[in-house]
């Protein structure tokens, strides 16, 4: 476990590498790429191991280790180490699993283009950072990691730079987190100064012991919320990740599963011993995540990508993680995070074959494709249905966790109820996507020609990952965790830390009520879409003004704009002013002309009168000698 | 060395050199000659030198600092003078005057 720092370290060579010698390599270099994140990724295996065998000993708190980083002799040394336990073992399964996946099918969706082994050097490091991210013991370390995947996402979603719109979202997504970002240094440097560490878990002890003053606690908790929230895209900061798929496909499955928005659902896991201290906390995860969800969940009925529904389904289990943390089940979050890794990943991948088919997004272009993509279609569907969480796909199991989590937790039960509301409507936006790319009549005929299945390259790891979204949920059973050398199966292997490990239980009222509503999405979905989905059609006339408003996503990226027009754009312009006339026109222009000014002024002392000067000398002597004897008293 | 004149106090030396000093001051600034302006200036550092003598007798008289420094004053005296007096000439050559509120073509 102690050697961990060589997951990320095998990426970053890879990145160097590249970067400088790509252009020589063969192939571009992706080969290498892919050669050392499948090494990162065997390398998971033995940690495994060692973290299993740890927690058969028994009482195992994650395991430790850290170098001298920074050292003010007297005043602080800043260590920087890795720090490995379950949670941080889940984050680099799923890291270099869907890294490794999305690689191998960048090469089939990526051939030819331009920047190849740019694409390649960059996808190395945001995974590199993702694992330094999850590997890092301290808060300094993360922040620098938690930057670089911010960086890394903007150079990516940004990719195709000649495209304005790729520039123009990848410009919001980097400063929609950097706003989130703010508060996550803020709540780091006032925990610092409270606790004179970094450390998280020496931070975390601290807290618990109550020898954080608590106005500070309650700010640093908010802060760092608001950073997870940044990068998590909830609700008052998810208006980038719908605009991040105009990155290339690969990249918003690599986004959206395993690098970069779930990197603020792990902070919370993370550090969520330190928020619940903080009264109230729990409470205000919980609302953002339920907010983002039934946000996400309408939204996503009505948008036309079909990119952007699987981007609005990904806000969508981000709320629901972040309930399940705000309810305190970190295991249900975790498992949740696992299978969604891999289901997410699966339908943005697929999604990126349908584009690669028939270089279409929008789905009333698309349509009648099932028979034409044989692999493609039956994966987008198994990815859809765990999406839904029908039973027995992965999303089914995580996701009853959830629920069960939430009804053991102590806020009640409106929050269950909302999360109840929201199963059908994301069955019922799943099914329409699916029924409106690949059944009912082809829309665009010419797209529909010249569909035609991937190659291998791309669809291998889709199959792959639609076993695994089959199948991921099941190690949730004892007997599937003990065979897969997880002690006490999955809840007890991710949370064993305080309370001692927790059982899975089916709790059946609820888990018959949530197939129950989600077929019941399922049934909604296939009778307002099938065949000419004149039923949807009539439903939105129904009631135009609220499809408008799911259509333009309640208008708050409009809100956003007019605020930054009348409020941001303002205050600049009152900076301007102020640069312009204070400081140019007065200070650096005023400055100027006053000397010179003066220097008019005293010219006229310059008579050229030698007894003038001589009377000068005389007086200035007298008035020295006087102020000197003045002095002197 | 030998006590000059025990009858006569320090002051009255201090007296006539200041005495020396402010005539000089009112020569360099009534004149209007350079010449005279020159002669003034010379009064001021013959007062300065007799300071500096009488201070070293009266206070010092083992050491020679004062003298010495006296000599030194003489010897910038002459120099001074050369110089301020070849001055003096050039002006007169070139402008037919020594009034030196007639040259002033150093005005603003």
């Amino acid at each position: 476990m102690g050697d961990a720092w060589v997951l990320p370290a095998l990426p970053v060579a890879g990145f160097v590498f590249l970067l400088v010698f790509s252009p020589w390599l063969p192939r571009k270099g992706d080969w290498l790429a892919i050669g050392l994140m499948a090494a990162s990724f065997v390398l998971v295996i033995p940690i495994g191991k060692d973290v299993a065998d740890a927690i058969d000993y028994g009482n195992f708190h994650g395991h430790a280790r850290s170098w001298q980083w920074m050292n003010v002799p007297g005043y602080i040394e800043i260590r920087m180490g890795t720090f490995v336990d379950q949670i941080t073992l889940v984050m680099l399964f799923c890291v270099t699993l869907i890294g490794l996946l999305v690689m191998i099918y960048s090469t089939g969706y990526m051939k030819g283009d331009r920047r190849y082994g740019w694409f390649y050097a960059i996808i190395s490091l945001f995974v590199a950072s993702m694992l330094t991210l999850v590997l890092a013991d301290n808060l300094l370390l993360l922040y620098f990691a938690w930057e670089l995947v911010g960086l890394c996402s903007m150079l990516l979603i940004g990719y195709y730079n000649d495209k304005p719109s790729a520039a123009e979202a990848a410009k919001k997504a980097f400063i929609t987190t950097r706003i989130g970002d703010v508060g996550l240094l803020i709540g780091v440097i006032i925990l610092f100064t409270q606790t004179h560490t970094f450390n998280i878990q020496h931070i975390i002890v601290e807290a618990e012991a109550g020898r954080i003053h608590r106005e500070w606690l309650t700010a640093a908790a908010v802060c760092i919320f608001a950073g997870a929230c940044g990068k998590s895209a909830q609700f008052p900061l998810h208006v980038w990740l719908p605009d991040a798929m105009e990155g290339p496909t690969p990249v918003s499955a690599l986004i959206h599963a395993a690098t970069m928005v779930v990197a603020g659902v792990y902070l919370v896991a993370r550090m969520l011993p330190l928020m619940e201290v903080v009264r109230g906390m729990p409470e205000l995860i919980t609302g953002i995540g339920l907010a983002t969800t039934m946000l996400a969940a309408f939204i996503g009925l009505a948008q036309r990508d079909i990119k952007r529904v699987v981007a609005y389904s990904t806000l969508n289990s981000l709320g629901l993680m972040m309930v399940a943390l705000g309810s305190g089940a970190v295991g249900a979050a975790m498992l949740y995070l696992f299978t969604h890794a891999f289901f997410k990943a699966l339908l943005f991948l697929s999604a990126g074959s349908v584009i690669h088919a028939t270089e279409r997004q929008e789905v009333d272009k698309l349509g009648g494709l099932w028979s034409k993509l044989p692999i493609t279609a039956p994966v987008f569907v198994v990815g859809a249905l765990a999406m839904a969480g029908l039973v027995p796909f992965s999303g089914f199991w995580a996701k009853d966790e959830i629920i069960v989590g939430i009804r053991n937790g102590h806020l009640g039960n409106f929050p269950l109820a909302l999360i109840l509301i929201s199963l059908p409507i994301t069955a019922l936006y799943m099914t329409r996507v699916v029924l409106l790319t690949f059944f009912g009549e082809p829309k665009d005929e010419h797209a529909y020609e010249h569909a035609h299945e991937s190659a291998p390259a791309m669809t291998a790891p889709l199959v792959l990952l639609a076993v695994l979204a089959c199948i991921s949920g099941f190690v949730v059973f004892e007997g599937v965790g003990k065979a897969l050398g997880f002690h006490s199966g999955w809840l007890g292997f991710v949370y064993n830390l305080a309370e001692g490990p927790e059982k899975f239980h089916v709790n059946w009222g609820l888990a018959i009520s949530s197939v129950v509503l989600v077929v019941a999405g399922l049934a909604g979905g296939v009778w307002l879409w099938s065949g000419e989905a004149k039923r949807a059609e009539r439903a939105g006339a129904f009631s135009p003004l609220t499809y408008q408003l799911l259509l333009h996503r309640f208008y708050i990226d409009e809100a956003y704009q007019l605020a930054i027009n009348y409020v941001v754009l303002a205050a600049g312009q009152a900076v301007a002013w102020f640069d312009r006339a204070v400081v140019n026109d007065a200070g650096v222009q005023g400055t100027g002309e006053a000397t010179s000014f003066f220097g008019w002024l005293g010219k006229f002392s310059q008579t050229g009168k030698l007894p003038n000067y001589a009377l000068a000398i005389v007086i200035g002597v007298v008035v020295i000698v006087l102020v000197a004897f003045g002095y002197r008293g | 060395m030998e006590v000059v004149n025990q009858g006569v106090p320090l002051e009255h030396f201090l007296m006539l050199s200041a005495v020396l000093f402010s005539i000089g001051v009112y020569g360099v600034l009534a004149r209007r000659n350079a010449v005279l302006i020159l002669m003034s200036v010379e009064l001021m550092l013959n007062a300065v030198s007799i300071n500096l003598v009488a201070f070293a007798v009266y206070t010092a008289p083992s050491l020679f600092v004062g003298i010495i420094f006296a000599v030194f004053v003489i010897t910038i005296a002459a120099a001074e003078v050369g110089l301020a007096l070849a001055v003096v000439l050039r002006v007169f050559r070139n402008r037919g005057t020594a009034n030196v509120d007639e040259v002033a073509s150093l005005k603003w």
